[in-house]
């Protein structure tokens, strides 16, 4: 067993408890509001050039978002209970990573460092993003041994 | 040293041509991403062995930015796709 991450001859098992995992099935929620993160989840390629910017636009067109609702989709199942490939999970850790965008832009956070203050505090926001925080660490530590 | 000239014939270079310059992909530093994480998407998206993935975090972390890819613009638009796609700032700029 590696942290919360169970590998299986089935494939890579999310093993939190049901608590932890209704949390988690409230993630996609989160992403779904519309939030962009201020901005984080919609970087410009180039910021100071706005024709190359809409060229880039045209030429990606929406396969961020297919990419990240495809994303989505596999957290859904793997949050379920189904086992996951290394893809399965890298797609976790992505849209975890997304979640913690959104959290971060919610509480204001801008600088580094933040994490020393946030222990000081008990905002339920601040918690999860420190745990998802936690996931995501473990999942790099499953799919790094993979590389 | 030398001084510039007072005028000078610019070449009619689109801008955006792929074959004029190679473009850089530029990661930024932001405070949110884990450095594991940061780290593994160097090692994952461009092959870099760990000790040169992790150098490069240094670098986005403590200088603010690192150069982490570079080439013509569609390989350096599809690299900053990609590191889009995993929730990290990059952006692009000519050599």
């Amino acid at each position: 067993m590696t942290g919360p991450f169970d590998l299986t001859e089935g494939g890579i098992q999310l093993t939190v408890g049901a608590d932890e995992q209704g949390v988690l099935r409230s993630v996609p929620t989160l992403l779904q509001s519309g939030d962009d993160a201020g901005g984080r989840l919609d970087y410009s390629p180039h910021p100071d050039d706005p024709a190359a910017d809409a060229e880039y636009r045209e030429l990606i067109g929406d396969d961020l978002t297919r990419l990240r609702r495809e994303d989505r989709d596999s957290f859904h199942e793997f949050v379920a209970g189904e086992p996951g490939s290394p893809e399965t999970l890298e797609a976790f850790m992505r849209v975890i990573g997304e979640a913690r965008l959104v959290l971060a832009d919610r509480l204001g956070i801008e600088d580094d460092g933040w994490e020393a203050e946030a222990e000081l505090q008990s905002d339920p926001e601040l918690a999860l993003l420190g745990w998802l925080g936690y996931l995501q660490d473990a999942a790099v530590g499953v799919l790094s041994e993979l590389l | 040293m030398t001084v510039a000239p007072d005028q000078v014939d610019v070449p009619d270079v689109d801008e955006h041509d792929a074959t004029a310059r190679p473009w850089q992909v530029v990661v930024w530093n932001d405070p949110v991403n884990l450095m594991s994480y940061v780290v593994w998407v160097f090692r994952k998206l461009f092959g870099h062995p760990e000790t040169e993935a992790t150098r490069l975090m240094l670098q986005v972390h403590h200088e603010g930015r690192a150069i982490v890819s570079s080439g013509p613009l569609e390989k350096a638009e599809l690299d900053c796709h990609r590191l889009h796609h995993h929730g990290l700032w990059a952006t692009l700029e000519k050599t």
